[in-house]
């Protein structure tokens, strides 16, 4: 009887100590999110990590103290920290506060030229480094250019330029202004590239098209088909941009839909060229793993683009609305976000910009922007990315071991370890961390260096037993040489 | 058995390495080759396949080690190889191979030695080399692969007393033969499924009619 109340106590310990260690991960609430958060390890396998970014609510036009938005397709970040949403539904600029508490102001009509005018589906906006409103007026076909007040400044009107087809028609969709106050347009339909135009609406070209790929088989194909049938086949045209950001050198970012999903962001150089790095995995396109058939399936569909400084980018994709975040080599760093119905994820994504260390999205279906907020697993991500971009990779080596802790599976984590260790000399340690992050290039360098040392180490045994191995043998063969030569006299005898 | 795994048989086997054409004549009409023997080479050459790909060194190797499973492998490598033989084996006999599927079955396995040896030998090889020197991994490998093959089409050719033209129309036709043995199989087992499941169709309705 005793001992069954002794061990009934015992398990009543055990119990409450698991509710303990139970209670001990629901500290971490601030990591219960609505969505999938996890990676792509060497293998392209999913790995579950911890949440890089959180919902930190959703903010409605009502929420803000002005009428709903309406199909709201794109916004923008000023210099100085107010948000322009394009209400493209109702036709007008909404100018929020940066914290997201107000509404400053609201640009719905301009006096041009003495006469009173109106936005038509305005669909993009942006402010340049001047402080000028760039608004993409895509049903007037134009570009209007405000002050931040809402006084008209100027507009870019339809290009006229012989490269451009008789039946071009010009919607401008997206807009963005570089640091010479070039003018960069996504229009409708423009499949050759990004419009761009000189600072006072001049057009001088089109910019970073996208190549098509045609595969041998469609070609071996194609040689064989009829006229009729060749215009009867689809026609091979490049996809069109779906977003576009500029970072401090000037170097554009733009996104497409790509059907293969490999590369679905372009950093463009001011030629036109693209010079984007895709990374350990080669891909540069949202998810790697996804289903063939059914509601959610098929390569993500990026839709809008966002430099996050220190060589970093996130891109938006509208499929399963998620937010993948890139460093500058490529290498894919956190997802977060999904679609659905609950704060934090999405039904209808079209934008996603950068407010200090938030992240806004914002959402067409729902008619809000959503706010994420970083953890602590995000924050150091992001810093030792910071400070390896900036050269710094020594201050980096604690911020990676603290992501270590979190999410003992990062890759980069361990590669940036391996790199500090690399330097201070430490090879073996450095092999070490170089495996578990999979990098044969460094692990390599780390080996050989290892290697090299064992040598030199050892080299005096090595030389010694080598030596004794030939002497050894000399011996061996001579007495069995004379044993030969006896067994022969013997045979003589 | 014992008879089988005599030791002249095992250095018997290492002599047809080192003269494929002598060695797989003397096989196949002087009956110095050992099926049981043949075996174990095919048994090595599998477990030293495992062994590449969870112990090759870091640099050449790609592999999750937690992917691989040298048991199910071993069914694989054993059942590939039989298929092999058989579907040679019921080619060679149409085209009037001498050899008997006991020969086949010792000429494949015999020849696998070389690979095993090199794919040992650059499984120790690859732990010390960094990735400029990964070609000396391949080479390794590569030599005893192709030797592998070279093997096996001298053994072929003598055991069946083909020349070299209809040596490779008959592997061509055992390719063929392969892909019908495996399409003929799974015609069967989806045969018997459906067989066996109409079966059980009837029993569950007897079942619920009383």
């Amino acid at each position: 009887m005793r001992k069954t109340f002794r061990s009934k106590r015992i398990l009543g310990v055990l119990i409450l100590s698991f509710m303990a260690s139970f209670s001990a991960t629901a500290v971490h609430a601030e990591e219960d999110v609505p969505y999938d958060t996890y990676n792509y390890n060497y293998w392209e396998d999913v790995i579950k990590t911890p949440a890089a970014y959180t919902p930190a609510g959703k903010f409605g036009g009502i929420d803000l103290g002005t009428t709903a938005f309406k199909e709201p397709r794109d916004f923008c970040i000023s210099e100085d920290g107010e948000i322009y949403v394009a209400d493209t539904g109702n036709n007008r600029i909404v100018v929020l506060d940066g914290s997201l508490r107000k509404v400053n102001r609201i640009i719905d009509t301009f006096t041009a030229e003495g006469i009173e005018d109106h936005f038509s589906a305005p669909y993009g906006v942006c402010v340049s480094e001047n402080g000028e409103l760039f608004v993409a007026d895509s049903n007037n076909a134009r570009v209007v250019v405000l002050t931040p007040g809402g006084e008209y400044k100027r507009v870019v009107k339809e290009p006229k330029s012989e490269i451009l087809e008789d039946d071009f028609a010009f919607i401008p969709l997206k807009v963005t202004v570089d640091y010479a106050d070039r003018i960069y347009v996504i229009s409708k339909g423009a499949f050759e590239g990004i419009l761009v135009f000189e600072s006072d609406g001049t057009f001088s070209g089109y910019f970073g098209t996208i190549e098509v790929k045609i595969s041998v088989w469609e070609k071996f194909w194609r040689r064989f088909a009829s006229k009729e049938e060749r215009s009867n086949t689809q026609l091979y045209i490049p996809t069109e941009f779906t977003g576009i950001d500029v970072d401090a050198d000037g170097f554009i970012y733009a996104s497409n839909i790509d059907s293969e999903g490999i590369q679905a962001v372009r950093r463009l150089n001011p030629q036109g060229k693209d010079v984007i790095q895709k990374g350990e995995n080669g891909n540069v396109g949202g998810d790697i793993r996804y289903g063939n058939y059914g509601d959610y399936s098929g390569p993500s569909e990026i839709v809008d683009v966002v430099y996050r400084g220190k060589g970093m980018y996130s891109a938006l994709d509208r499929k399963r609305g998620r937010v993948f975040t890139y460093d500058k080599e490529g290498n894919l760093l956190y997802i977060f976000g999904g679609v659905g119905l609950q704060d934090g994820t999405f039904q209808t994504p079209v934008a996603i910009e950068q407010i200090g260390e938030e992240v806004l999205i914002l959402d067409a279906g729902r008619n809000v922007i959503m706010k994420f907020r970083e953890t602590n697993y995000g924050n150091l991500i992001n810093e030792a990315v910071g400070l390896r971009f900036d050269g710094d990779e020594k201050q980096a080596i604690g911020k990676w071991q603290e992501v270590l802790r979190l999410d003992e599976n990062n890759e980069l984590a361990n590669n940036g370890i391996g790199k500090a260790y690399l330097t201070a000399g430490d090879n073996e340690k450095a092999m070490h961390y170089f495996e578990l992050g999979m990098n044969k290039e460094y692990y390599s360098i780390a080996f050989k260096r290892y290697r090299n040392m064992i040598l030199a180490e050892n080299l005096g045994w090595i030389l010694t037993g080598a030596m004794v191995l030939i002497v050894a043998g000399f011996i061996f063969k001579k007495i069995k040489n004379r044993k030969k030569g006896i067994e022969r006299e013997e045979g003589l005898l | 058995m014992k008879k089988l795994l005599s030791k002249d048989k095992w250095l018997y086997a290492l002599h047809t390495v080192s003269h494929p054409a002598d060695g797989f004549y003397e096989i196949r009409h002087r009956d110095r080759g050992s099926v049981a023997v043949a075996l174990i080479f095919v048994i090595l050459f599998s477990l030293a396949w495992s062994v590449n790909r969870i112990s090759a060194g870091f640099i050449v190797n790609d592999i999750d080690p937690r992917d691989v499973n040298s048991l199910p492998e071993l069914i694989t490598v054993l059942l590939f190889f039989f298929l092999i033989c058989v579907s040679n084996w019921s080619i060679t006999c149409l085209m009037d191979g001498k050899g008997r599927l006991k020969d086949i079955v010792i000429a494949v396995g015999y020849s696998t030695l070389p690979a095993t040896v090199g794919i040992l030998i650059g499984t120790v090889v690859s732990r010390f080399v960094s990735e400029d020197e990964a070609a000396f991994y391949t080479m390794i490998c590569g030599v005893g692969i192709a030797y592998t093959l070279f093997m096996m089409l001298v053994g072929i050719m003598t055991v069946h007393n083909f020349t070299l033209g209809k040596t490779l129309i008959t592997l061509f036709l055992t390719v063929v033969a392969l892909l019908l043995i495996i399409f003929i199989v799974l015609l069967i087992v989806d045969l018997v499924n459906q067989f066996y499941s109409f079966l059980h169709s009837i029993y569950q309705e007897l079942l619920f009619r009383t």
